[in-house]
């Protein structure tokens, strides 16, 4: 009734229309395919589209940024007009002290743990940890199967892929794409999201697994299996070198055996600020780096941006000769 | 209709071709509010559950139903591709689901000619629960499953966000057409 469509009146208008129908029916289905097309690309490459996303995240998230500071803003006006005077700001001061106190306490106790280690292995050099940047979160895909969040920092703030983000409570998650004013943060909960821990108080190692869900799965325990309690604090253990060791994870609520479930300790969408820091150790080169030969590269070659040579005198010699086949002297 | 047909090119004057020409923005506007709601979805809400509606399949499956011409399949691919680029998902899986989405109100056109909001409403419902069980199947396909039983928070909320979201497209469609430019022969 409201089709934009005139009504058809002459046999080759009525003729027109339905070849019109068969290229509509054939141009739907050649999208729907493009479309598996697409995903079995994404499946060989995962990098697919990669450029464009950024593209797309940079417009969008120094918007989100902006439009976001006013409700910010008029969240915090409110949360503050309900409070009311005298006993509950002597309440935040106490609190503040023993939060002030329990952070000593944890510091000690993982201090203690430390020191237990450094006895026993007597020589130890540790990287530091370094702010790269410092944003809020400008947009997040709250509406979406994946749990991923943006900020309003991107390549041209040094932020790269692979950095831990960090907020004031605890682990947030890690950068995974960058563009050069945005970057695309895998939050905790997200299915793919591991993130190798410890259990502060026995030392198990293991995985924080998200699943899509608020809470995160300890998955992977290797060690000692002593049994878990209720409030158990899990912090990073530094393996794998993007997250720095002893940051607070979360508690665990559920301690059972097969799959603990553990509450994430930094709420990823509040409105607090947080940190990108420095991969805590960085990541081995993987570039591909051409054959070792002793040929030099041809010139043409070089000129379509083929590697420079690697001459087999320059390589390190391996530390054992591999024995010769049978037959060869 | 939001942008009325023009007479034939060839018999257009220069005036009308001007007004024609300045009037062809009307034809974009169900796609770009539709990608509007994409961006919409991508406020970081401080909920625990992804409970946002899915705001540009309902404003995509809306304007389907108002103005079929103007939201074809391959058009709904393109907003769903935006999507995928925004929310950082393998290239291809909103894009087909919205694409199909768009397909299915079509054959729904076909097939139930003249029916009411309630149909609508149910039509629309079933489509969003369909696409976010679908959802998994395509991501495992593009090699990274997730689980979707949580996008079932999604669902509810979209449901409840229908209503609203085709009145506000309604509203759109009838300020549109109430100053869309008419011509000599009528």
């Amino acid at each position: 009734m409201l089709d934009w469509s005139q009504s058809p009146r002459r046999p080759t208008a009525i003729r027109r229309e339905q070849n019109l129908a068969l290229v509509s029916a054939v141009v739907s289905g050649a999208v729907v395919a493009a479309g598996l097309i697409l995903l079995l690309v994404a499946r060989v490459n995962p990098e697919t589209g990669a450029g464009v996303r950024a593209v797309a995240s940079d417009l969008v998230a120094p918007v989100w940024d902006v439009v976001r500071a006013p409700i910010d803003g008029a969240a915090r006006v409110g949360g503050h007009v309900g409070d009311y005077f005298g006993a509950v700001s002597r309440a935040d001061a106490l609190e503040a002290e023993l939060n002030k106190a329990n952070a000593r306490l944890r510091i000690a106790r993982a201090q203690a743990r430390e020191l237990a280690q450094l006895k026993r292995l007597m020589a130890v050099r540790e990287p530091g940890r370094q702010v790269v940047a410092t944003a809020r979160i400008a947009a997040a895909t709250s509406g979406g199967v994946v749990r991923t969040a943006m900020l309003a920092v991107g390549m041209a703030d040094g932020v790269t892929r692979d950095l831990p983000v960090i907020a004031a409570d605890g682990l947030i998650g890690r950068t995974v794409e960058a563009g050069s004013h945005s970057a695309r943060v895998l939050l905790l909960t997200d299915a793919q999201s591991r993130v190798p821990v410890i259990v502060e108080r026995t030392g198990q190692a293991g995985l924080a697994a998200g699943r899509g869900l608020p809470s995160l799965v300890l998955a992977d325990r290797i060690g000692p299996e002593v049994p878990l309690l209720v409030g158990d604090r899990i912090v990073t253990s530094g393996d794998g070198g993007v997250f720095p060791p002893g940051v607070l994870v979360g508690v665990v609520t559920d301690p059972r055996r097969d799959a603990p479930v553990i509450r994430l300790a930094a709420s990823p969408l509040g409105a607090g600020y947080v940190a990108v820091e420095r991969a805590w150790l960085p990541i081995p080169d993987t570039a591909p780096k051409g054959p070792v030969f002793d040929a030099p590269v041809p010139v043409e070659a070089r000129r379509r941006g083929a590697p420079p040579p690697r001459l087999r005198s320059a390589e390190t010699p391996p530390t054992a000769v591999p024995a010769s086949p049978a037959g060869v002297p | 209709m939001i942008a009325s047909p023009p007479p034939p090119a060839l018999l257009m004057t220069p005036d009308e071709r001007r007004r024609w020409l300045l009037s062809l923005w009307r034809y974009a506007v169900p796609a770009l509010i539709s990608a509007l709601m994409m961006v919409l979805m991508l406020a970081p809400l401080p909920l625990p559950v992804p409970a946002m509606p899915n705001l540009a399949l309902l404003a995509v499956l809306a304007w389907v139903m108002l103005q079929p011409a103007l939201m074809p399949p391959w058009l709904a691919f393109v907003v769903g591709a935006l999507g995928d680029l925004l929310f950082g998902m393998p290239l291809g899986v909103n894009a087909t689901l919205f694409a199909v989405a768009a397909g299915s109100i079509r054959l729904l056109d076909l097939l139930l000619v003249d029916r009411s909001h309630l149909v609508d409403w149910l039509g629309a419902s079933l489509l969003v629960l369909a696409c976010a069980l679908a959802t998994g199947p395509l991501m495992a396909l593009a090699g990274r499953p997730v689980p979707v039983l949580p996008m079932l928070w999604q669902v509810l909320t979209s449901m409840i966000a229908w209503p609203l979201l085709l009145s506000a497209c309604v509203a759109v469609q009838r300020r549109l057409a109430r100053s869309a430019p008419s011509w000599r022969h009528g």
